[in-house]
């Protein structure tokens, strides 16, 4: 099977001043369909820059990126704006909405972007919150929310024009718990629907959660794991409860 | 994107920031008022003044001292003792197509009268320019010809004049008036004559010619009034005084002008005064546009975050341009709209208080859909920088951005 994403040899050199910051130093990775992958490593590793990498919004110094087994390396801008709208799904540590816009208009924009009419993104926005258990709250901006109401806004958002790829970065960095763990059961349901997803966390238990665990260390990938058992949120939920009604 | 979206997105963005969008759109409607308040009430001002220079008379020709440089009768060079009251009755004598010559020394002095003191026009002239000028009198008679022989200190007032000198202007027959030391027997109030150029006809006081000279010790004319048989032979009546001055002079000291020359080069002034004024006005409205641009770039740099979340969920460069663009766009067509509306209420407040005649819709409807163009076209010019600056923003780097 052709992997979703595939990175071959792929650096990443910041230039700052006169000064390079090699942020990756050649890696190779590719993440196949229906894989739930973690990213592990200390701060500063290069994990925010792989991410970036793997949602074309930036692009690597040198090697290759394979996107669903094209080269994506020559794109235009423009063109790499159109993967990431129509195949590409990305959640932010700090939820990255807008705050002036309701939580529906938020979940409307990349269809805004992908040229879906007025009364289709409405039916697929309200279908995309009810799906992150967050229809009711449609009408309500980001600052009327907590901080798991938004991320669930911005998982709606990523999934709403159907990506091939969910990238989440550190997706529970900026909640308690419990909402980070109501966040994992969310992904773990739709990575049992299917989809194929990349978390990066740099907490071991949280990283559990997924199949397999990548770990990079300055800029490069030093150990690959798999996990014969990930922890299941949803369960965990459950025993919350029952210690702490 | 579908342009109603691009225009909620705009509209969200300009409440969110209400003062600042309010004081930059004022610019625009300064702006776009003085550029619509100074061309329509310079077109009032066009109409009205050739207009009053109409009821002169199209039989009326100007013979003014000095000779007319090229491509302009205003600019003449000096030479302001070149007419003569020989040139005058000259022409009287050989001219066939006249009917009529009037020389006039005239002169801006203090008289008095009853104790009132005022500044007024005293016109030395020959009875005629009655008949040359179409005088008519409301009182009393015109300037006679043995006032004209025998020097009389005789004086016929305008009745502007009247009014500002006595108290009871319809009533000042046989009354006294002081020119320059002299008294002088009022014979006659003349019918009102109205404006032109803003200078009131009315506010004078005509004496014979030759008792002029001698009040005045000049033997000069300012210039000379020629009335033509009639308005076909205006052309003849020029060719023959030029020929007769120029035989007179040996040299053409001085220039001729009718009234369909003097109505051009007075429209072609007014012409250029308007555009002067305009273009004055236009700056304000470029300032507008600057004011547009500084708000714009200081709202990119304040939305960066905003714009690399847009392009991360998958704006393109257009899509991100053409949201800035319709912002500047939408203020500065708000404000073009709200300044036509005041502009209008301007030139409409000026037009009829200063010339008594409104704006008509036939000349103020194209420079409205000027100023409504021209203030769009500057939301596009000034915006356009701004937007390409957030379109071209690294979505990473904009993310990134605190
Ligand atoms: N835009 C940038 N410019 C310069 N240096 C950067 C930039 N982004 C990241 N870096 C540097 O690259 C390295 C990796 O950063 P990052 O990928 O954010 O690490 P992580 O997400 O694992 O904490 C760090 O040393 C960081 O300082
Ligand atoms: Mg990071």
């Amino acid at each position: 099977m052709t992997p979703v994403v595939a990175l071959r040899e792929a650096t990443k050199i910041y230039r700052l001043g006169k000064v390079d910051v090699p942020a990756l130093r050649g890696v190779g990775l590719a993440i196949e369909p229906g894989e739930f992958v973690a990213i592990m490593g200390p701060s500063g590793s290069g994990k925010s820059t792989l991410m970036n990498l793997l949602g074309c919004l930036d692009r690597p110094t040198s090697g290759t990126y394979l996107f669903g087994g094209h080269d994506v390396s020559q794109l235009s801008d423009d063109e790499l704006a159109e993967l990431r709208n129509r195949r590409i799904g990305f959640v932010f540590q700090t939820f990255n909405l807008l705050p002036r816009l309701s939580a529906l208009k938020n979940v409307e924009m990349p269809m805004v972007y992908a040229g879906v009419s007025r009364a289709e993104r409405l039916r697929r926005a309200q279908a995309a919150l009810e799906r992150v258990g967050l229809a009711h709250r449609a009408s309500h901006a980001p600052p009327e929310l907590s901080g798991g109401e938004q991320q669930r806004v911005a998982i709606a958002r990523a999934l709403v024009n159907t990506p091939s790829i969910l990238l989440a970065d550190e997706p529970t960095g900026n909640l308690d718990s419990r909402s980070g763990e109501e966040i994992l059961a969310i992904v773990q349901e739709l990575n049992a629907q299917d989809m194929t997803i990349a978390m990066v966390t740099h907490d071991r238990d949280i990283a559990e959660h997924s199949q397999r665990i990548i770990h990079l260390r300055d800029g490069r990938l030093v150990r690959d794991e798999m996990v014969p058992r990930p922890k299941q949120a949803r369960q965990e939920l459950i025993d919350l409860a029952v210690v702490s009604p | 994107m579908d342009l109603f979206e691009s225009f909620s997105i705009a509209r969200e963005a300009l409440r969110a920031n209400r003062l600042r969008t309010i004081l930059t759109t004022l610019g625009v409607i300064i702006g776009v008022a003085a550029v619509i308040a100074l061309v329509s009430v310079g077109q009032t001002v066009r109409t009205s003044v050739v207009g009053e220079f109409a009821t002169l008379g199209p039989e009326l020709l100007w013979v003014l001292p000095g000779k007319a440089r090229e491509g302009s009768q205003f600019a003449r060079e000096e030479g302001r003792l070149s007419l003569t009251f020989e040139d005058a009755e000259a022409v009287a004598k050989d001219a066939d197509a006249v009917s009529g010559v009037s020389p006039i020394l005239q002169t801006s002095i203090e008289v008095t009268s009853a104790g009132r003191r005022v500044t007024t026009t005293v016109v030395g002239t020959t009875p005629n320019i009655a008949d040359v000028r179409g005088l008519s009198m409301q009182a009393g008679r015109f300037l006679s010809a043995s006032d004209l022989v025998r020097r009389k200190r005789a004086a016929v007032l305008g009745p502007s004049l009247a009014r500002r000198l006595y108290r009871t202007p319809a009533n000042i027959l046989g009354r006294r008036v002081i020119i320059n030391g002299r008294a002088f027997d009022v014979v006659g109030l003349l019918r009102s004559e109205g404006q032109v150029l803003g200078l009131d006809l009315d506010d004078r006081l005509y004496i014979p010619v030759t008792t002029a000279q001698q009040l005045f010790r000049i033997d000069y004319a300012s210039f000379i009034f020629v009335k033509a048989k009639d308005t076909a032979s205006v052309p003849r009546a020029l060719r023959e005084t030029e020929r007769i001055l120029l035989r007179r002079h040996g040299e053409e000291d001085f220039t001729v002008l009718t009234q369909s020359q003097l109505l051009t080069s007075l429209d072609a002034i007014l012409r250029i005064l308007t555009l002067a004024l305009t273009s004055i006005a236009a700056i304000s409205l470029v300032v507008g546009g600057i004011g547009i641009m500084n708000i714009m770039l200081v709202s990119v740099t304040e939305r960066t975050r905003e714009i690399g979340i847009r392009k991360a969920i998958g704006a393109r460069r257009l899509h991100i341009l053409t949201q800035f663009l319709i912002e500047a766009v939408v203020i500065s067509l708000v404000g073009g709209l709200m300044g036509m509306l005041v502009g209008l209420a301007l030139s409409w407040g000026i037009s009829t208080s200063l010339f008594n005649s409104a704006p008509s819709l036939g000349s103020t409807a194209p420079i409205v859909l000027l100023a409504f163009g021209f203030s769009a076209a500057v939301g596009v010019v000034f915006g356009v920088y701004p937007a390409w600056r957030a379109a071209q923003l690294h979505p990473v780097e904009a993310l990134r951005y605190e």
